[in-house]
């Protein structure tokens, strides 16, 4: 019979709690997983079956540590919800347009490349080169706090991609509207503007944005369990 | 099978229901929601215990150590003052639903 007590203590080494309460959980677990497992004996498994019968009560102890960590923490749903999605995402986008702000003010004027050569529109996007080299850092940062704060892999993934949400949906209306309601519009010419708009301002961005949370979300989930980040 | 949306709804009913009969620590009432609803409920440790702690920050119930018979430290839950008076709406709340669900289905003993 495996020592449930010290299965539960290792999966849960993270578990952001004062001590004493992590204890008490750790001890409650374990018993449960006892009781289980005794249970199983008692009803004639093997030692083996009941053993991998009682380890199927968690299918992600992950998972299982942040519904706890959000379930005896003092803040309720709401704030958790702060914590993990709306700060991160409201900072990844302060973040994003400031420095966008920053390049537009300080950095190179941008060169426009046309086929004919002349320019005779503003274009839909402008591709910021060193704003898009800025956006990893920001989407990790994005993901650091989100994970930080126990975030779900849902919540972590929309902290990176955040900054271009608002585009998102910005393109997303405006290609029905224009050509529901723009009778004079030319479709030739709003379906390219559009997809050159959401290249532009989303799908780079994001990729940049992803690029860099990616990594930072899956070294953090990878991490040892002996460096925990606090989540309180 | 129920799906796992309304399981969800009906955890906390099922718990304090369960609960309202005496005090129980966790396995046992996982057990006994599961024998008592002929499997349709499963709560695993999982699912349980972020429930179980959610509910006993709300104040419906209370958990304390005891130790049994056999010199096993178990955390026993029982129902508060509070977890019974949040009981009688709750089972309200289902009685009506499931009446309304019997009229729009027409689906007996739902």
């Amino acid at each position: 019979m495996p020592d449930w007590q010290e299965l539960v203590r290792r999966e849960l080494a993270c578990l952001a709690l004062e001590p004493h309460e992590r204890a008490e959980v750790i001890e409650e677990l374990a018993a449960h997983l006892d009781d289980a497992f005794e249970d199983l004996r008692q009803r004639g498994l093997t030692e083996d079956d009941a053993v991998q019968r009682s380890l199927r009560e968690v299918k992600d102890w992950r998972d299982l540590r942040r519904n706890i960590q959000n379930a005896r923490r003092k803040e309720n749903i709401m704030s958790n919800r702060v914590t993990q999605l709306w700060l991160p995402g409201f900072l990844t986008f302060t973040l994003a347009m400031g420095f966008l702000a920053l390049v537009q003010h300080f950095g190179p004027r941008p060169i426009f490349f046309t086929a004919s050569g002349t320019l005779r529109m503003r274009p839909p996007a402008t591709i910021y080169i060193p704003w898009l080299l800025s956006l990893p850092l920001v989407g990790a940062l994005g993901a650091f706090l989100s994970h930080r704060a126990g975030g779900s892999r849902r919540a972590v993934l929309a902290s990176i991609a955040f900054p271009v949400v608002p585009y998102l949906v910005f393109f997303l209306l405006l290609l029905p509207f224009a050509l529901t309601f723009e009778k004079h519009a030319r479709r030739d010419i709003i379906l390219p503007l559009f997809l050159i708009g959401l290249i532009g301002w989303v799908l780079l961005p994001g990729a940049a944005l992803l690029a860099g949370g990616l990594p930072v979300q899956l070294f953090l989930s990878r991490r040892p369990r002996s460096s925990c980040v606090a989540t309180h | 099978m129920i799906g796992t949306g309304i399981k969800r709804g009906t955890a906390e009913l099922a718990i304090l229901s369960v609960l309202e009969n005496g005090p129980l620590h966790g396995y046992e009432l996982a057990r006994r929601i599961e024998r008592q609803t002929r499997g349709a409920l499963r709560f695993t440790l999982a699912s349980l215990y972020p429930l179980l702690y959610r509910m006993e920050k709300q104040g419906w119930v209370r958990g304390a150590w005891e130790t049994s018979g056999s010199r096993r430290r178990r955390r026993c839950y029982r129902l508060t003052p509070q977890g019974k008076k949040k009981l009688s709406p709750i089972r309200e709340e289902w009685a009506e639903l499931f009446r309304a669900l019997r009229l729009l289905t027409k689906v007996s003993n739902a």
